[in-house]
């Protein structure tokens, strides 16, 4: 009796049905809102890398599906080659050249951008772009403006400084590779540290760089104690997965020399990678594969135990 | 220098001469970033307008009216180029639309929901971010060939979706974090259903957050290269990266004139997307924490 007019009355009377379930319903909810990318994760992280490990205690011809047993011996055989040692020492230089490079030419360029007042908007766009253009675009350009025949900066670096012979193709010179591989990856990839350095300056209220003028702070300061404090928890983050992209970089390297000339371009993935479609050794691909991924790891682990990125983060929020 | 000036700044200098120092600091930084940033797009771009014959033959530095020429973009309408082209925007769109779903879903899940182990999940994502994309390539080549995914866009855009979807994930989580829970509250206490809330309320604010996820996406997908190199290895269903460069050990003569505009027509799409989307992203982006 009483129910009834009430409801005619407040017709829209608060109807919560999650209050009213268990919260076991709620348990259910959430686990379904993460299922498919929990799917996803094991369908592409966790089967790969259980497959490339059960792969890599085989011996392994790419194009012939029989599998022999051969226990750990794929790794003993991964740690004895050279190429091995070789491909993990030039992997470590490019990541680390390329990781620092990026870091510096990225924040450099965040701060300008953030600074600039005339055309803002335009520049912006033109150093995102380089971070959205296929790897491939940049590998032919850099492919084009280093070629012996009719490429600008080959002639640049031929006839202007004298680094190089008239005929020579830098991309191709064991001197010159690996240093021309990491100024065209850092071309491309800075605009990253970019991107995210930037969101974060944009978030940093003027009031508060006012404010410090006001208490007769110099431009260095502020930068100390207002901008870089915001700065520290993003930085962090981007340097580990800088580092941890760098290492393992594939495509770049690829299209540009194909680890060559020689291995002196041949970083860990390439190897791996030379290792399944040049050698036909799928075995051993994988055991290579694995072990990149512990080094990773590790280097992962040992990353966050020192700086804790996530934590960082937090307290500067 | 008055009482009233700020003590003095770096070197000795006083607040002003600091500030016309950065000034100019300022101006060659800029002159520097538009040379490094816009060069290679400009080189790309009179290459791509200039007789190939030329190009063939020496450097040239502007396609000046007697070696000015359309001529070179009838490369796009050959058909394999156009269909590497065709699989890469299909590629990329569906690519863009797993992400943006799933972890859009996901997001709110974990940032608004509880159940056990939710923290572990997350951290557990992170790990993704160590898989190179050669580490699982190899394997995913026998797996996908083993399920009849290899060779197929549906095999590379789950592998693309998978990888972008860590970071997608944190984004969301994040971002939804920021959006007061009361406004979702009040759509309840008007008798929305939570489906409703996060549809109508949740979602339209998202919108930095998911044209960030997007972009991170597409960058990815219209990057990649090493995914499809190993899983389409047949040409007919190639993106553009893998495929240009086949068709450059494949070809007699495929002019760099010709593959300086196609570069250009694949880098117009991210070109537009950055001037456009660029406060977008940025404000996506201001999440403190991954």
């Amino acid at each position: 009796m009483a129910g009834e007019p009430r409801e005619s009355f407040r017709p829209r009377t608060a109807y919560i049905p999650w209050d009213e379930l268990p919260i076991q319903r709620e348990t259910v909810v959430g686990i379904g809102t993460v299922l498919p990318v929990v799917i996803l994760y094991l369908l592409i992280a966790v089967l790969p890398i259980a497959f490339a490990f059960w792969a890599s205690l085989h011996d392994i011809h790419t194009l012939n599906p029989e599998w022999e047993w051969v226990g750990l011996d794929n790794y003993y055989e991964v740690l004895n080659i050279t190429t091995f040692w070789g491909s993990l020492w030039r992997g470590l230089v490019y990541m680390v050249g390329s990781t620092l490079i990026q870091l510096t030419v990225g924040l450099w360029m965040a701060v300008v951008l953030n600074r600039i007042t005339r055309g803002q908007k335009l520049l912006t766009a033109v150093v995102f772009t380089a971070y959205l253009i296929p790897t491939i675009i940049v590998s032919l350009v850099a492919l084009r403006v280093f070629d012996p025949a009719g490429g600008v900066f080959q002639m640049m670096g031929a006839e202007w400084f004298g680094l190089w012979g008239a005929r020579e193709a830098p991309l191709g010179s064991r001197e010159w590779a690996m240093p021309f591989l990491i100024l065209i990856g850092s071309w491309k990839f800075s605009v990253f540290v970019t991107i995210f350095t930037l969101a974060q300056l944009r978030a940093i209220p003027d009031r508060f760089y006012e404010a410090a003028k006001v208490c007769g702070a110099n431009r260095w300061q502020m930068f100390r104690d207002i901008t870089l404090p915001r700065l520290v928890g993003i930085i962090l983050v981007v340097v580990l997965l800088r580092s941890i992209f760098m290492f393992n970089k594939f495509d770049i390297i690829w299209q540009l020399t194909q680890g060559g000339p020689g291995n002196s371009t041949t970083t860990l993935p390439v190897l791996a990678y030379k290792t399944v479609y040049t050698n036909q050794a799928y075995g051993l691909a994988n055991a290579i594969a694995i072990v990149m991924f512990l080094f990773l790891l590790a280097g992962a682990i040992g990353y966050f135990m020192i700086f804790n990125p996530s934590e960082e983060v937090e307290t500067t929020a | 220098m008055s009482q009233n000036d700020p003590p003095g700044g770096l070197f000795g200098l006083s607040y002003d001469g600091e500030t016309r120092v950065f000034e100019r600091l300022k101006l060659v930084s800029t002159a520097i970033i538009v040379l490094v940033g816009a060069w290679p797009i400009y080189w790309m771009t009179q290459l791509a307008f200039t007789e190939y014959r030329v190009v063939e033959d020496g450097v040239t530095v502007f396609p000046t009216p007697e070696i000015f020429t359309f001529g070179n973009f009838t490369v796009l309408t050959d058909p394999r180029m156009y269909t590497y082209m065709f699989n890469t925007v299909v590629v990329a769109i569906g690519t863009i639309v797993t992400v943006v779903i799933v972890s859009l879903i996901a997001g709110y899940g974990l940032a608004r929901l509880n159940f056990p182990y939710k923290e572990h999940f997350a951290r557990i994502l992170l790990i993704g971010y160590l898989f190179s994309p050669i580490v699982i390539g190899i394997p995913l080549y026998q797996i996908w060939r083993s399920i009849g995914l290899l060779g197929t866009r549906v095999g590379l855009i789950i592998a693309l979706s998978a990888v972008s979807m860590p970071f997608a994930v944190w984004l969301m989580w994040k971002y939804i974090m920021t959006i007061p829970e009361a406004h979702e509250e009040a759509a309840w206490v008007d008798g929305a259903s939570r489906w409703r809330g996060f549809r109508d309320v949740v979602i339209p604010q998202c919108r930095p957050a998911i044209i960030a996820a997007a972009l991170f996406a597409f960058a990815l997908a219209w990057n990649d290269f090493t995914f499809a190199q190993i899983l389409l290895p047949s040409t007919d269903t190639t993106t553009f990266a893998p495929g240009i460069l086949r068709a450059m050990g494949q070809a007699q003569f495929l002019p760099d004139a010709y593959l300086m505009a196609i570069s250009l027509a694949m880098t117009l799409p991210p070109l537009l997307f950055a001037y456009f989307m660029q406060s977008y992203l940025l404000k996506g982006f201001q999440v403190r924490a991954l």
